[in-house]
């Protein structure tokens, strides 16, 4: 039996080795730790899902995105072919295709729910305005993914939809000429100004987003998150009296559902 | 020295952090499994409408006909979501107020977005204590509704119909003979996607009614150059070049164009 023993306690050491091994020399699953059961508050539910689901529909858009780059070919003569041929041609093409035109949309409407939520529930108030700012900034880089995508298919709606956003932005004072210009790339639209979406959709905006999704994720994680405001139970509520100290052995000695804490 | 609004949101803030240690639920499992479910719901949604798309008609063709600068009849519609910054030029009309609607009013929402969590700073987190929050919202998102509905149900004239109404403009305007053939072309050339002429056409996008454009008196030279390259000569005009519709084409146009003195 004590052979038995032994030979477990080996292979739950050989398990545990790569990760003390990670966890030596990066920390990194110390942090994973600390972001897996780090305490929530315990009234957050469905309301507070409405980030994460963002995050996902943007997730689903990085994915379905770098696949379509694999077939898709930013020149004024073979793009709208291209495109026609992920529809027709390649494996589940037109179901790529369709999730990352379709995911836009979803990815746009749960921003909006999302930051109506974080807008009721007052979750931008002190200490989080920070946040609340960088969650903004993420709505127009959304929208000119929006944008920059829409000219891609190189059909005619896409052609004349840009051709209009194009000029709207050069009515803007001061700087819309040179937008409007830059957008062009020249005066007129030609296979640069594809490339130029082109790049722009896929490489500046999605890097603007994901450094900024990383801040407002590590702005989450650092400041937690903000209890319903109708909930009894609300974390940093105030109270008639001031709030049991923790540890102090004294107040809440006994394990929780068996005594009801004072309030 | 802090002040005490600054003082007692520190305070507020501590409680927070002691309450959520003492009461507060792990991470995981217990808001990973609503967010996995509700990512799940987010993925289904997004492959269900991708489906939808591609075996019915329910949400517009996957692909229009390939992108033709030369073109003679395009409907510039962006995506659903750019509808209400869209319907915004229909109230914001060309030339005067334009940068209004496509410049002003977004930024101003952007910076006031921006500044909320700067101008309201009081600790009250609860709903029926915040109302000029509260309003501030419905406004918003009633308006936005709105503007989205009517940008996306915004009568768009095809070609096809606008041709029969050329001999109605004929007798309004008295227009000569040797119009009738930029009077088709005018019908047929998407110009009434933005413009309107005697009540056709559309005007979401804020173009100017052209039923009098001819007793401005500017001339043929000026309204082929006008067509060639319009922001050249109006400066900051969002209308596109339709120099790809050569001179011959655009002559006709100047023509119709000069001899629309407005109904008479």
């Amino acid at each position: 039996m004590p052979r038995r023993r032994d030979r477990k306690e080996q292979m739950l050491a050989a398990a545990q080795y790569p990760l003390d091994w990670l966890e030596e020399r990066s920390g990194l699953i110390g942090g994973l730790r600390y972001f897996l059961f780090r305490k929530v508050p315990g009234d957050s539910g469905w309301w507070h899902t409405l980030g994460s689901a963002t995050l996902t529909a943007f997730l689903v858009q990085l994915g379905t995105g770098v696949i379509l780059a694999m077939y898709y070919k930013p020149d004024p003569k073979s793009a709208y072919e291209s495109v026609q041929h992920i529809n027709n041609d390649v494996t589940l093409g037109w179901l790529v295709r369709g999730m990352h035109r379709w995911g836009a949309s979803v990815f746009i409407i749960l921003i909006f729910f999302h930051m109506a939520r974080v807008f009721l529930f007052g979750a931008y108030k002190y200490p989080r305005e920070l946040n609340w700012v960088v969650g903004v900034l993420l709505l127009p880089l959304a929208l000119l993914e929006g944008f920059s995508g829409y000219l891609l298919p190189y059909d005619q709606t896409a052609y004349w939809a840009t051709v209009v956003g194009i000029n709207i932005n050069g009515t803007g004072p001061f700087i819309g000429p040179f937008l409007a210009s830059f957008l062009r790339s020249g005066p007129e639209i030609t296979g640069d100004t594809l490339s130029r979406f082109y790049s722009i959709h896929m490489l500046l905006l999605p890097g603007a987003i994901l450094g900024l999704i990383g801040l407002h994720l590590y702005l989450v994680v650092r400041l937690g998150v903000s209890s319903p405001p109708w909930s009894p139970e609300a974390a940093g509520r105030e109270r008639a009296e001031p709030p049991p100290v923790p540890g102090s052995g004294l107040v809440n000695p006994a394990p929780r559902g068996v005594t009801k804490r004072p309030d | 020295m802090a002040s005490r609004r600054v003082e007692e949101n520190r305070v507020a803030f501590q409680r927070y952090k002691e309450d959520v240690k003492r009461d507060g639920k792990p991470f995981y499992p217990y808001a990973m499994f609503h967010d996995t479910v509700m990512s799940l719901v987010v993925v289904c949604v997004i492959v269900g409408l991708a489906f939808v798309w591609h075996y019915t008609s329910l949400l517009g063709p996957s692909l229009a006909a390939k992108a033709d600068p030369g073109t003679v009849s395009f409907v510039p519609r962006p995506d659903w979501y750019f509808y209400f910054l869209f319907y915004l030029l229909r109230i914001f009309k060309w030339p005067n107020s334009v940068i209004l609607g496509t410049v002003g009013i977004p930024t101003i929402l952007l910076i006031l977005a921006l500044a909320i969590p700067f101008i309201d700073l009081r600790r009250e987190r609860r709903l029926l204590r915040r109302p000029i929050a509260i309003v501030a919202a419905v406004l918003v998102a009633l308006s936005m509704g709105v503007l989205t509905y009517k940008g996306a149900t915004a009568k768009e004239a095809l070609g096809a119909e606008l041709l029969a109404d050329v001999p109605n403009w004929v007798k309004s305007e008295q227009l000569p003979p040797q119009a009738l053939p930029g009077a088709k072309l005018f019908a047929t050339s998407g110009c009434l996607n933005c413009h309107t002429y005697q009540g056709v056409g559309g005007s979401q996008l804020g173009a100017p009614n052209l039923s009098a454009e001819g007793s401005k008196n500017k001339g043929i030279t000026f309204q082929i150059a006008h067509l060639k390259c319009p922001s050249c000569v109006n400066k900051g005009s969002p209308m596109p070049s339709f120099a790809a519709f050569g001179n011959a084409n655009l002559r006709k146009l100047a023509i119709f164009l000069e001899a629309s003195k407005g109904p008479h």
